[in-house]
């Protein structure tokens, strides 16, 4: 036994270690599968899967992209909470700070505002793939309709965030989305003033849609995308092409 | 895949993984490269290099660090950052030309540039930090630098009131007002003397169909046509603009206002004997110009002058130019109207002078026959008499044209936001405004120049007439343009606006009735409201001897031998004369000159001869003074002084001049109150007599 793994044993033996995993080592299978069930992140997960799944080819990786970009959006978009005041004139002013005095100020805008198009992007092609390969059909139709729900909260969260830099484009932009949404049928107008906050874009409608860019929105999100993951499992797997009479190739 | 493989990298995938980690790390260190190679910091390390080379390095570089430096004034939210490349902006030492951008000082201003801050007064971005983000006009900022020529008219965003320091705004304000652009676009224009176009309801008594037609395709050619008469400065020239109007149409128009007879002309007729005895003197005309002259009607009209070949305009400003006059107006129109230019048009600003019948005839005569061009009208086509359906055609013109924004006619009213509201067009971005095919820089400045230049440059369907302007005038209009500026929205800014203070001396009884009547303000100021051609009356009560005033207005004569202008000869009645002076004398009072000195025991011969030692020795006085015939021409000549000031006014102005008259060119000398009491005492003894005041007056009367 190296003096490494005689470390991480002794490490095991500490009381703390113990009351944060709660079990041995995962040498055999059923360990293992104890030890991913036990965990309240990892039991979203499968205990096992097909070889073929983690193929490229089987998903190309659309879904974990998609989720690893949510990722780089909820930390670069804790960033730049730090810098970011949702009022007027204030908000335009800290894109120009950002620009002009934060340190990497552009590089962390530009990261937060490309990965939030792409996220968009990778959605869309996430869903083709699935819609392709059949995912839709029972008995993944419930997880379908997850994934149609996330796909209107990532939109949500764009155009919510359209908003925040108070620049024309996002006056004018928000101003058409919001004058779309008062043509619905009776409920049109209540709806754009509960968006809005008011009859016009102003200093109430910067505030809602902060307070839904990143509390309300993110949260269906995060429960949402777990919910995605946990039932990826629960309906058997990602869906593979053998399922449908067509073998995987190596 | 077997299962002893599972979870064990292949050689081929660790040398992806490390080639992709390596590329990851090397993206995210583009960031940190760019802000450590940022031109902002380049221009730190410039200047620390070039204060090095300078004398006062230590000084220089007193407040430097390598960090980003701003102007910040959270009242008036200022954030500038224009100081972190303009280092030296607050250095006196880097004040000199010599020095290069970025780094020079800033000219001395009143205010100091840390207390305000930069963009308030130059605009652009200043939370930028790169140049050309901080300078022009790009996507993330729309407000450009205001170029150094207009500076000025940052001064008038909040000083609302002219101040010496700011001529070509003060010009522009000037011009907003004369050219009556006021009158069609919204904007704030302060009070200042404006003399309006006048009223049209009777134009039909004073102007032929044919001179209408003429004045109404170019209003310059009233100038002469070989051009001679160079009268491109704005003083002569005609304030009405150029419309651009057709044949069909300068005939339906002139049909229309040469109908225009709303009511019947005064009916004054000259006395027939005097008639009758003038008409056949062949130098009637020649005693009507003498008269002409006499009067100083020039110091308010101007008329061409040809002397050695050379033809020049002589004369004010304040009336219309006269050269070619008597081709213009009816005769029975010029004799109501120079009796009583108010029953012609209430607001008519020409004094209303006391006329004997002779005089009338023979100015009148010499206006119709002398100030005559027989050209003028020789290229109107022949009009016949007016048709009612051109009348009409023209009535629909002249409220098209939006002739009735300036003139006012009886029965049109003028209409409501004719031309595009220009109150916070300085504020307007490059978006808002439509550049049309025009082939200029798109800037606000290239747009307002093409606009006054050329109203169809940009916009080919303008309904705003052409004004020919000079140059610097056009510079002055759009100064006073670029002034007009939404407001900044920190409250602090609305305190700091120094508004335009109100100042219209308008005063009441008979003396109100002759001020009126006689349109004092014209030329003169009473109490900050009035015209500048003439000196200031505000104190005239404790400067002036009583019965000097009174010979005065009887017989008006310079006082300063190298103005060029004089009173007119108003004619005054004795009674007129008095009740003037008695309001002078009573009201027209400076809290500074005590109104009853006791000066009787305050001059001795010893005195005088002390003062005029002190007179002509030790100040020498006489460089700018004339006593008799001697001295010289900067200041008022003092020869009569004695009768014409009184000797409090004179202490007082020995001691402090400009607490007077604030930017009198009189020099402030520290005399002690001894030499004030002699100068004084000297100066009261400069008397002239009655004769030899008349030859003063005679050869003050010959130009």
């Amino acid at each position: 036994m190296t003096s490494w793994e005689n470390t991480i044993e002794r490490l095991r033996r500490t009381p703390v270690w113990q009351s944060l995993f709660r079990r041995g080592p995962a040498r055999t299978n059923r360990t293992r599968s104890v030890a991913v069930f036990g965990n309240i992140f990892l039991h979203l997960l499968p205990v096992k899967v097909r070889d073929a799944s983690l193929r490229v080819r089987a998903t190309y990786y659309l879904g974990s992209i998609t989720f690893f970009l949510f990722v780089i959006l909820t930390v670069t978009g804790v960033l730049l909470m730090l810098y970011y005041h949702p009022a007027v004139p204030e908000a335009y002013q800290d894109m120009k700070d950002l620009r002009f005095v934060v340190s990497s100020g552009v590089f962390l805008r530009n990261l937060h505002r490309l990965a939030a198009q792409a996220m968009v992007v990778f959605v869309f092609w996430h869903m083709f793939h699935v819609f392709y390969r059949g995912g839709y059909k029972p008995p993944r139709q419930f997880n379908w309709v997850v994934g149609v729900g996330l796909l209107l909260l990532t939109l949500f969260l764009s155009y919510t965030g359209y908003l925040l830099p108070w620049d024309q484009l996002a006056f004018w932009a928000i101003t058409v989305g919001t004058n779309i949404i008062s043509y619905v049928p009776i409920l049109g107008q209540p709806m754009r003033f509960l968006l809005l906050g008011g009859h016009g874009i102003g200093e109430n409608a910067l505030l809602r849609f902060y307070v839904l860019h990143i509390v309300i929105l993110p949260l269906f999100a995060i429960i949402l995308i777990a919910v995605h993951f946990w039932r990826v499992q629960k309906d058997g797997g990602i869906t593979l092409r053998e399922e449908h009479g067509r073998k995987e190739k190596d | 895949m077997p299962a002893e493989e599972m979870g064990k990298a292949s050689r081929k995938l660790r040398l992806a993984f490390a080639i992709s980690s390596v590329v990851f790390v090397a993206v995210l260190a583009i960031s940190p490269l760019k802000d450590y190679f940022a031109p902002w910091r380049q221009y730190k390390r410039a200047y620390a290099r070039f204060a090095n080379t300078r004398p006062d390095t230590k000084r220089l570089l007193a407040d430097y660090h390598s960090g980003i430096d701003q102007i910040w004034i959270p009242e008036l939210k200022v954030v500038d950052r224009c100081t972190t490349c303009h280092q030296g902006i607050t250095q006196p030492s880097l004040m000199d030309a010599s020095v290069p951008q970025p780094f020079r000082a800033h000219p001395s201003i009143p205010h100091h540039a840390l207390d305000w801050g930069c963009v308030v007064c130059h605009r652009g971005q200043g939370l930028a930090t790169e140049v050309r983000e901080a300078h022009e006009t790009t996507l993330g900022w729309e407000q450009p630098l205001l170029p150094t020529h207009f500076i000025q008219a940052s001064c008038g965003v909040c000083h609302q009131s002219d101040i010496p320091e700011t001529p070509q705004l003060n010009r522009g304000r000037q011009l907003l007002v004369d050219l009556n652009c006021f009158r069609c676009h919204r904007m704030n224009v302060s009070e200042r003397i404006y003399v309006p176009p006048p009223d049209l309801s009777n134009i039909g008594h004073k102007a032929s169909r044919e001179w209408i037609y003429k004045w109404l395709k170019e209003p310059r050619t009233i100038l002469d046509s070989d051009g001679n008469v160079v009268t491109n400065g704005y003083a002569n020239e005609p304030r009405m603009p150029q419309f651009r109007l057709n044949d069909a149409e300068l005939r339906d128009l002139s049909a229309f206002l040469s109908t225009r007879q709303n009511e019947p002309l005064g009916s004054h007729q000259i006395d027939p004997r005097i008639v009758a005895a003038w008409q056949k003197k062949p130098d009637v005309a020649d005693q009507g110009e003498t008269r002409f002259r006499q009067m100083f009607c020039t110091t308010c009209h101007a008329v061409a002058v040809t002397r050695a070949g050379q033809t020049q305009l002589i004369g004010g400003n304040i009336g219309p130019e006269l050269t070619k006059i008597g081709s213009k107006v009816n005769e029975d129109w010029l004799i109501a109207w120079l009796r009583n230019p108010q029953s012609y048009f209430g607001y008519a600003q020409m004094p209303r002078y006391q006329w004997s019948d002779e005089d009338l005839y023979k100015v009148s005569r010499y206006i119709m026959t002398r100030l005559t061009d027989s050209d003028l009208l020789s290229d109107v086509p022949k009009m016949d008499p007016p048709t009612p359906a051109e009348i009409q055609a023209g009535k629909q013109l002249f409220v098209g044209k939006g002739c009735a924004n300036c003139h006012g006619i009886q029965g049109i009213k003028a209409p409501k936001e004719f031309g595009p509201d220009l109150s916070a067009v300085g504020s307007k971005t490059v978006s808002e405004l439509m550049f049309g095919d025009a082939k200029i820089p798109h800037t606000l400045v290239d747009y307002l120049r093409s606009k006054i230049e050329n109203p169809t440059s940009v916009n080919t369907t303008a309904a705003m007439p052409q004004y020919h302007l000079k140059k610097e005038d056009v510079s002055a209009l759009i100064t006073a343009l670029l002034s007009m500026t939404r407001r900044p929205d920190a409250p602090a800014f609305a305190k700091l606006v120094v508004r335009a203070t109100p100042s219209k001396f308008q005063p009441a009884g008979q003396f109100g009735e002759l001020y009126d009547r006689y349109k004092c303000y014209l030329c003169h100021q009473f109490n900050g409201y009035g015209g500048t051609l003439a000196p200031d009356l505000s104190f005239e009560g404790s400067r002036a001897q009583k019965a000097w005033v009174v010979s005065f207005l009887k017989n008006p004569q310079t006082l300063r031998p190298a103005s060029t202008f004089r009173m007119p000869q108003f004619n005054f009645t004795d009674a007129e004369a008095s009740t003037i002076t008695d309001y002078l004398e009573m009201v027209m009072q400076s809290p500074q000159v005590n109104p009853n000195p006791d000066n009787s025991s305050k001059t001795s011969p010893e005195l005088v001869a002390l003062g005029k030692q002190l007179y002509e020795v030790k100040y020498q006085c006489q460089s700018c003074h004339t006593i008799g015939a001697t001295g010289g021409y900067v200041g008022p000549n003092l020869s009569n002084l004695g009768s014409w000031m009184r000797p409090a006014w004179i202490a007082a102005w020995l001691k402090n001049p400009q607490a007077l008259v604030p930017g009198t060119i009189e020099p402030r000398r520290e005399f002690t109150d001894q030499e004030i009491q002699a100068l004084s005492a000297f100066l009261m003894t400069l008397k002239q007599t009655p004769t030899s005041a008349k030859a003063g007056s005679a050869a003050g009367g010959s130009r």
